[in-house]
C-alpha cells in the first residue's frame, strides 16, 4: 500500500495542473513602489502595498465594514486577502463566494455591496460609512445582518453581511495568528502558506 | 486517423469511480479516468479552511430555483477525489428496512436489492479502507463483520455530551468512521487534530487519493485531469454506449471510444451528462425512456444543534465527522407527520472560521459580541447534527437549464423542496436536540438553519424499466454497457451519510463488470 502511495503522488506530480498559482511558501504575490514581493496581507497592508482590483474609495469601505464585523479585521490584512483573491483565478480563489452560488467574478457582488452600503450611510447620517461614529456603524451593520435594510439597492444585504463578516472572520480568527489569539493549539499537518 | 478507445471509460476520479478504477484496472482492462477538476495529491491538503476552498467547484453549474437549496457548491467537490477528498469519513451502513420503504411501509421506493445483497459487499470495503466502531455498542447495527479497527476515542467534548443523550433516554456509541485508529494497510493512524475538511493529508482517512485510486494507478488506470465530459455517445440504435465526448485541458474538444462507459461524476452532473447526451433516438435523454432521469432527487434535511459549556470541551480535538453516533430514533413509524428515520451525529473538531465553524454558529454576531463568543466558545462550543430522512418525491429533480457553460452545454437546474416526513423529522430534531444540549450542562442552546448533506436520487435503481434509469448494479435499463455510480443510484435516502453504500454499490457492480465478458466485448 505505501508503495503504491508513493507511485500514485510520483504519477500525480508528473501530471501536475498547468496552471500558475499566486503563491510561494507562505505568501502572496504583492505590488510595492513598483517591485513583486512575497508578502502576508498584514504585511501587504503595512507596507502600503498596490492593491490589483479593489479602488481606494472601496478599499476605504470594506476596511471599515470589515473592523466593525470583527475587530481587528483591517489590520489584519482584509482588504489585501480580498483583492488577492478578487484578482485570482476562480478556481484558486480562497473566498467563500464559492459556497454561495455567485458567479465569479466576485468584484461585482463586492462592489455593490460596498456601494449599497456606503448610499445607505450618505442617506442616513450624510456621511462616508467610514466617517460614522461606532455605535451609527454597528446600527447600520445590524440591519444589514438582519435582511434588506430599507433603501437598499445592490446585492441581498444580508448575503453581502455573511460574505463580508467570513472574510473579516478568516483573516481575524482562520489562520495560525488568529487560533493563537483565540488560545486553542492550531495543530497543522501542513502548515498553509502564511497566513493562511 | 482512428479514434482514441479504452475499454473502460470512468468519468470522475471521486468515490465511486476510484472503486470502479481500481477493480477494472486491477483485472487488467485498460481504464482510463475522465476528470474534469485537477489532479490532486495528499500533499495539496494544507491544514487551512480557507485552503480547503479549493476543492470546491467555483463556478456555480446548478441553478437553484427552489426554496429549499441543496447547497451544491457545499456538497460537491472537483479534481481528484472528488466530494470525497475531503469528506468526513462518518460511514454507518444504511439498516435492512431502509431498501424496502414501498412494500414494507407503503412509503417511497423499493431498492431493487436487499440489504442481504449488500452487506458482503459493505464488509469488503470495509476491509480494503479499513473502518473503526464499535459493533456492540452500536446495538442498531445492521449484520456484518465485525469492524476491523478499535473505535475512536471520547475527548471532553464527546463525554460531555454522551451524558446528554443518556440523560435524555438515547445510547450512543462511538461514531464508525472509515479513519484508521491503528496503522493499517500501510496507513498511518489518525492524530485526532480535526483538520479532515481540510483533506487529511496523511492517508489516515479513507478519502480516494488514500485508497482506491493508487490502486487503480498502480494498476495501470490512466487518469486524465482537466477533462470535462460532456455527453455519452451511442451507436446509431442508441442501446449500446460507443465512447464519451469531452473538452480537454487545452479546450479542444475531444471523443474517446469506449467498449463499456461508467459515469460517476457526483449525482447532479451525472444528470446533466445524460440528458445533454439527447439524441435522435432518445429525444428526452440517453438511458430516460422511463422519463425518470433526475426525478427522485432526496437529501438529508439536517439541522446543527449547538451548545455553549463552561467546562473546556477541548473542541479542537478529535475528528470533522464527530465522536459519537445514535441510531436510537431508527423506527420510521409511530411520529405523526414524520415517517422516516434519525441519525445523531455528535462532538465534532471545530475550527473557528468558515461555514461550519465557531463564527458561522451564530452568523447574527458582529463586533464585540462576536469577540467575546469567540473567546468563550473556543473552547467551550459543544455541537451535534441530526441528519433525518428524506422521502422521494418525483417533483423533486434536476433538469437541463437555459444557460450554457463555457462549452455551450445546457447548465443544471434543481428543483428541490424537503418532502413533508423529512420536514416533520427535523422539527422534531430541533426540539430533542436543543434538549440533548440543556442536558448535557450546555448554558446556552441554539440551532441552525434547515440544511441538506448528502444528494441522492436523480439516477435512481429498480425493478421496473419503465419507472428507474438502472438494474441494482447501476447499469443502465436503455443502455447495456453503461454503467452509474454514486448516490445518484438511491431511490430512497435512508439517515444514514451515504458514501459508504457508494462504495458498497460500486464495488459490487465493478466486480459484476469485471466478470461480465458481454458487457465488455471488444468492438
Ligand atoms: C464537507 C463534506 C463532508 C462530507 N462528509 C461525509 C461523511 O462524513 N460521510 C459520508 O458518507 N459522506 C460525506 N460527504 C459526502 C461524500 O463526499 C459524497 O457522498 C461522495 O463523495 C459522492 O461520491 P461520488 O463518487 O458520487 O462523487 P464525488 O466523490 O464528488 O466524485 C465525482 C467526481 O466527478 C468529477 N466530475 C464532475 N463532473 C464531471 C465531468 N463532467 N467530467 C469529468 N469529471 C467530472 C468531479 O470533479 C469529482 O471529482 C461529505 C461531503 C462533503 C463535501
Ligand atoms: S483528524 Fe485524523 S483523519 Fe482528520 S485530518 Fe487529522 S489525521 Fe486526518
Amino acid at each position: 500500500m505505501l508503495n503504491n502511495l508513493a507511485d500514485f503522488a510520483k504519477k500525480a506530480s508528473m501530471a501536475q495542473d498547468r496552471r500558475q498559482f499566486l503563491v510561494r511558501a507562505g505568501c502572496l504575490l504583492f505590488t510595492v513602489g513598483g517591485a513583486r514581493l512575497w508578502l502576508t496581507p498584514a504585511e501587504a497592508r503595512s507596507r502600503g502595498a498596490d492593491l490589483q482590483v479593489l479602488d481606494a474609495a472601496q478599499t476605504r469601505t470594506l476596511e471599515a465594514f470589515g473592523e466593525i464585523l470583527v475587530p481587528g479585521a483591517a489590520e489584519a490584512g482584509l482588504a489585501h486577502f480580498v483583492d488577492s483573491q478578487l484578482a485570482a483565478d476562480p478556481n484558486d480563489c480562497l473566498l467563500v463566494t464559492r459556497y454561495f452560488n455567485i458567479e465569479p467574478p466576485y468584484l461585482p457582488f463586492y462592489a455593490g455591496t460596498l456601494a449599497g452600503l456606503e448610499s445607505l450611510s450618505a442617506e442616513r447620517h450624510q456621511r462616508a460609512f467610514a466617517a460614522l461614529g461606532e455605535a451609527e456603524a454597528v446600527a447600520l451593520v445590524r440591519e444589514l445582518g438582519a435582511g434588506t435594510p430599507r433603501g437598499w439597492s445592490g446585492p441581498p444585504a444580508e448575503l453581502g453581511y455573511l460574505v463580508i463578516r467570513s472574510d473579516a472572520v478568516d483573516v481575524v480568527y482562520g489562520t495560525v495568528e488568529g487560533f493563537r489569539r483565540l488560545g486553542v493549539p492550531y495543530m497543522p499537518h501542513i502548515l498553509p502558506p502564511r497566513p493562511w | 486517423m482512428a479514434r482514441d478507445h479504452a475499454q473502460v471509460v470512468i468519468v470522475g476520479a471521486g468515490a465511486a469511480g476510484s472503486v470502479f478504477a481500481a477493480v477494472l484496472a486491477e483485472a487488467g482492462r485498460d481504464v482510463r479516468v475522465l476528470e474534469t477538476g485537477p489532479v490532486r495529491r495528499l500533499e495539496d491538503f494544507y491544514s487551512s479552511q480557507l485552503w480547503a476552498r479549493r476543492l470546491k467547484w467555483a463556478v456555480p453549474h446548478v441553478a437553484e430555483t427552489t426554496r429549499d437549496p441543496v447547497w451544491f457548491n457545499l456538497n460537491a467537490g472537483r479534481g481528484y477525489g472528488g466530494a470525497a477528498a475531503h469528506h468526513f469519513a462518518v460511514w454507518p451502513r444504511m439498516h435492512a428496512d431502509d431498501f424496502k420503504l414501498r412494500s414494507t411501509f407503503g412509503k417511497g421506493l423499493d431498492w431493487p436489492l436487499d440489504y442481504a445483497d449488500l452487506q458482503p459487499w459493505y464488509d469488503r470495503v470495509q476491509d480494503d479502507v479499513g473502518i473503526a466502531g464499535d459493533a456492540a455498542a452500536e446495538v442498531w447495527r445492521p449484520p456484518g463483520a465485525p469492524y476491523p479497527l478499535p473505535p475512536v476515542p471520547r475527548f471532553a467534548q464527546g463525554e460531555v455530551l454522551a451524558k446528554g443523550f443518556t440523560a435524555s433516554g438515547l445510547r450512543v456509541a462511538p461514531i464508525p468512521v472509515a479513519v484508521l485508529t491503528r496503522p493499517y494497510k500501510g496507513r498511518p493512524p489518525c492524530i485526532w487534530d480535526g483538520w479532515c475538511e481540510a483533506g487529511c493529508p496523511t492517508g489516515a482517512l479513507a478519502n480516494p487519493l488514500a485508497t482506491y485510486l493508487p490502486r487503480a494507478t498502480a494498476a495501470g488506470a490512466r487518469l486524465q485531469p482537466g477533462c470535462h465530459v460532456t455527453r455519452v455517445l451511442t451507436d446509431a440504435g442508441g442501446r449500446r454506449a460507443t465512447g464519451v465526448e469531452y473538452v480537454d485541458d487545452k479546450g479542444s474538444r475531444r471523443e474517446l471510444g469506449a467498449d463499456v462507459v461508467v459515469l460517476a461524476a457526483f449525482g447532479v452532473e451525472n444528470v446533466r451528462i445524460l440528458l445533454n447526451s439527447a439524441g435522435e433516438r432518445h429525444p428526452a435523454g440517453l438511458a430516460n425512456s422511463s422519463g425518470t432521469v433526475g426525478r427522485y432527487l432526496t437529501c438529508h434535511p439536517s439541522v446543527f444543534t449547538f451548545g455553549l459549556f463552561d467546562a473546556d470541551l477541548q473542541n479542537y480535538m478529535g475528528l470533522s465527522g464527530g465522536q459519537i453516533i445514535s441510531h436510537e430514533h431508527w423506527a420510521k413509524t409511530g411520529r405523526e407527520g414524520a415517517f422516516g428515520s434519525r441519525q445523531y451525529e455528535a462532538a465534532m473538531a471545530l475550527k473557528p472560521n468558515d461555514l461550519l465553524g465557531i463564527a458561522m454558529s451564530r452568523a447574527d454576531l458582529f463586533h464585540r459580541d462576536l469577540e467575546r463568543f469567540m473567546q468563550r466558545a473556543a473552547r467551550g462550543l459543544g455541537q451535534m447534527v441530526a441528519v433525518c430522512e428524506d422521502m422521494p418525491l418525483a417533483e423533486n429533480r434536476i433538469e437541463l437549464d437555459e444557460r450554457r457553460d463555457a462549452h455551450g452545454l445546457r447548465l443544471a437546474r434543481i428543483h428541490y423542496r424537503t418532502s413533508p416526513d423529512g420536514l416533520g423529522l427535523w422539527r422534531e430534531a430541533v426540539t430533542e436536540g436543543e434538549r440533548i444540549m440543556k442536558a448535557a450542562g450546555a448554558t446556552e442552546v441554539w440551532h441552525g438553519p434547515k440544511v441538506a448533506q448528502h444528494l441522492m436520487g436523480g439516477t435512481i435503481m429498480g425493478k421496473d424499466p419503465a419507472a428507474s434509469v438502472t438494474d441494482g448494479y447501476g447499469r443502465a435499463h436503455d443502455v447495456e454497457n453503461l454503467f452509474i455510480g454514486g448516490g445518484g443510484l438511491f431511490p430512497t435516502s435512508s439517515a444514514v451519510n451515504s458514501t459508504y453504500t457508494i462504495h458498497a454499490l460500486a464495488l459490487r457492480a465493478a466486480s459484476r463488470l469485471r466478470d461480465d465478458q458481454a458487457a465488455l466485448r471488444t468492438r
